[in-house]
């Protein structure tokens, strides 16, 4: 037994060298930096200079509560949305449904430039359709980029667009994993559609939309391309700033690697506690 | 005996080579306008280098900092031989990575040198008795404006001396040319103006001495009540750096205030306005008062990493130091030169076609000995960021007034950096 395990961790070697060299090493490296005095050259340890200003830091607070105001509306909001479009998918009515399962999972499939670019120009203030539109039924047009609230609207709904179709076919593949049978016996019931999708669909689909939770709020906590390009760097005035943003500012625009090792420490204490709570909430009754 | 000649002859050529004759390649990493006016001197440059091989890279401006940060960072990997970086964001650098750039009195950069380029431009390029990086264009401001759109509402730009004139100026000028703004500002991503009437008045994020912040003195406050007065008069509508671009060639905006830097950007992105558009002396907050500031302009730096520091240094020496390679900046691009001699160049006194045979270069040029110098010192980027927040809730009447902003901004900057509030 011992011989083989030894073979088997000679084989994994070349593994655990890359893995201890570009994983566990910046892990431990940056734990260390985060308790450096990193502004001028040499750093000095002094451990409480990052992490006694990131418990006073408004721009802190702000990227914190801009990334949980994301959270709480976005991904909510998607999820419900996905399941829409998966049960609308499901529909034995719907025709040419290959088509539409691409059109919903295309998105994905743009590169995150391009479609950010693409959301600029629609925003566009004198330029963009959205506007237009909006002039054309007789609204006034919104300066989306420039207040903090339009902006934290467009930075949601590209969000959404991108990601709600590709729910969508998770949750449409748990769908379809449900047994037929079971809406029979409560259609002979006399279950009503709508209960049947209630008391049915939603209780059954529930791992399923767990997981598509865990994943969005992930990667939610650790949104960075669409504030980064959609509104010019969490513009503004840090209206849209993450905490994803925040630690690059710091450790890459003002050079400020001890702070930003200690978000980013953060950042992953965070995204712990809220798997560990959903785990919690979502835990099997015993 | 011939071979032994030839021998001889080749060893002198190649002994006496290096001073005269350099060989080699060398790469440099700029943006926009700014990288367009580098590859221009090239030409120039050749003549008297035939043997160098200058290539420049144009990443955009952000993604320069970006890969230069992570080539200091990893010791120099992948960097360039030269380097552009905005003289706002410099001292970040050298504090940060003192080893990353070429000290240039190594490669024979003196004091007589360095008395070519004026101060404003060089104090946060030299720290201690080391100098990093060579000044290169500065950015005087000046308001840009469209003729016809002015003409049309019968405002004279010579008699716009306040920046109450230029709102007064903006909305008749907006009244008399349906679907035109007065001017544009990038409220987004930018406190330009608020940079630029702040420094005007002879105030900065920081001490000139770089040990406090002084963002919430008397004359920052004016600059910031100002802005929100020009926002709430409707007379700014907000543009990114495209959207101005792009405003200018549609003939959505009637003026921009920039750096004299943007002449090129409005002359090269907007060709087929030429004649329409003219320059005019910022504005000031009274009728005499100062009428000239800064903003922007850069400097370029040789790294380490460098295989080819000598004719980096020699491209340096004879793009930035040399009347030719400025003028060729400026004729081109619309680059303002550093070099002190290169203002008294009589291309700088010639009326410019494009600008309706206005000399526009002696206008704005005439500014540069006013303008007082404004420190960005290392905390450059955490300063700007917390302004730009401050400045976004100012102008949405998050605060009561712009004195209790700037005091909340200069509260986080103390916080952000350690320094003293003054």
């Amino acid at each position: 037994m011992r011989t083989q395990n030894a073979t088997a961790y000679r084989f994994l070697t070349p593994y655990l060298l890359v893995f201890a060299i570009f994983w566990i090493w910046p892990i431990i490296s940056s734990f260390l930096i985060s308790f450096q005095a990193t502004r001028t050259v040499p750093w000095r340890f002094a451990p409480t200079f990052n992490w006694g200003r990131l418990v006073g830091d408004p721009a802190f607070y702000n990227a914190l509560k801009n990334t949980l105001l994301i959270l709480v509306i976005q991904v909510p909001v998607m999820i419900a949305l996905a399941i829409v479009m998966a049960v609308l998918l499901n529909s034995p009515l719907l025709k040419a449904r290959g088509l539409y399962r691409f059109a919903f999972f295309a998105p994905v499939v743009v590169g995150e430039v391009a479609y950010s670019a693409v959301f600029r120009l629609m925003f566009s203030l004198d330029f963009g359709i959205i506007n237009k539109l909006l002039e054309s039924v007789g609204l006034e047009k919104i300066d989306w980029f420039s207040n903090v609230t339009p902006a934290m609207a467009v930075i949601m709904i590209a969000v959404t667009w991108r990601w709600a179709g590709y729910n969508a076919i998770i949750i449409l593949a748990g769908l379809q994993s449900i047994p037929e049978d079971v809406y029979e016996a409560a259609t002979l019931d006399r279950v009503s559609k709508l209960k049947q999708f209630f008391y049915i669909t939603l209780p059954l689909l529930k791992p399923v939309i767990v997981f598509c939770a865990v994943l969005s709020i992930i990667g939610t906590m650790q949104l960075f391309t669409e504030p980064f390009l959609i509104t010019e760097r969490g513009g503004p005035g840090g209206g849209t700033e993450t905490l994803g943003l925040l630690l690059y500012r710091q450790g890459f625009r003002s050079l400020n690697f001890g702070y930003a090792s200690a978000v980013a420490y953060t950042m992953a204490g965070l995204a712990i506690a809220i798997t560990l709570v959903q785990l919690w909430l979502t835990r099997e009754p015993k | 005996m011939r071979t032994t000649l030839t021998c001889a002859a080749l060893m002198l050529a190649l002994g006496s080579g290096p001073a005269l004759a350099q060989s080699g390649e060398i790469t440099i990493w700029s943006w926009n306008i700014a990288a367009s006016s580098l590859k221009a001197t090239i030409e120039g440059f050749n003549k008297k280098y035939p043997d160098i091989k200058v290539t420049v890279q144009d990443l955009g401006n952000q993604p320069t900092y970006d890969k230069s940060i992570a080539g200091c960072a990893a010791g120099g990997v992948g960097l360039p031989d030269i380097v552009s970086i905005e003289n706002g964001e410099a001292e970040n650098y050298w504090s940060q990575f003192p080893d990353c750039f070429v000290d240039l009195h190594t490669l024979g950069y003196t004091a007589e040198d360095q008395k070519k380029f004026p101060d404003f431009k060089r104090t946060e390029l030299e720290v201690g008795d080391k100098a990093y990086a060579m000044p290169w264009d500065s950015g005087p401001v000046a308001v840009f404006y469209r003729r016809d759109f002015y003409e049309k509402a019968g405002v004279d730009p010579a008699a716009i001396k306040t920046w109450d004139d230029f709102i007064a100026a903006g909305k008749k000028i907006q009244a008399a040319n349906p679907g035109v703004s007065m001017t544009n500002a990038d409220f987004n991503g930018d406190t330009e103006f608020f940079r630029m009437i702040s420094n005007e008045q002879g105030c900065g994020y920081f001490a000139e001495d770089g040990q406090s912040i002084t963002v919430a003195e008397p004359k920052c406050v004016d600059a910031m009540t100002k802005v929100k007065e020009m926002k709430d008069a409707g007379i700014v509508s907000s543009a990114d750096w495209s959207t101005k671009i792009t405003n200018n060639t549609a003939g959505t905006v009637a003026s921009q205030v920039y750096g004299g830097w943007y002449e090129g950007t409005i002359r090269t992105e907007s060709p087929k306005e030429s004649g329409k558009w003219g320059v005019y002396l910022m504005p000031s907050l009274t009728a005499d008062g100062p009428r000239a500031a800064n903003l922007g302009g850069s400097s370029l730096a040789i790294t380490s990493a460098s295989k080819n520091k000598e004719a980096a240094y020699a491209y340096l020496k004879y793009t930035l130091e040399t009347n030719e390679g400025q003028i060729t900046m400026l004729k081109d691009f619309g680059l303002v030169p550093s070099l002190i001699s290169a203002l008294e160049d009589p291309y700088v006194a010639q009326p410019q076609p494009y600008w309706g045979d206005q000399p526009v270069w002696k206008d704005i040029l005439a500014t540069l000995p006013k303008v007082v110098p404004s420190r960005g010192t290392q905390f450059q980027s955490d300063a700007e960021i917390i302004l730009r927040a401050v400045q976004t809730k100012y102008l949405a009447n998050g605060y009561p007034d712009a004195k209790a902003a700037l005091d909340d901004a200069a509260k986080q900057i103390a916080a952000a950096t350690g320094l003293p509030v003054k």
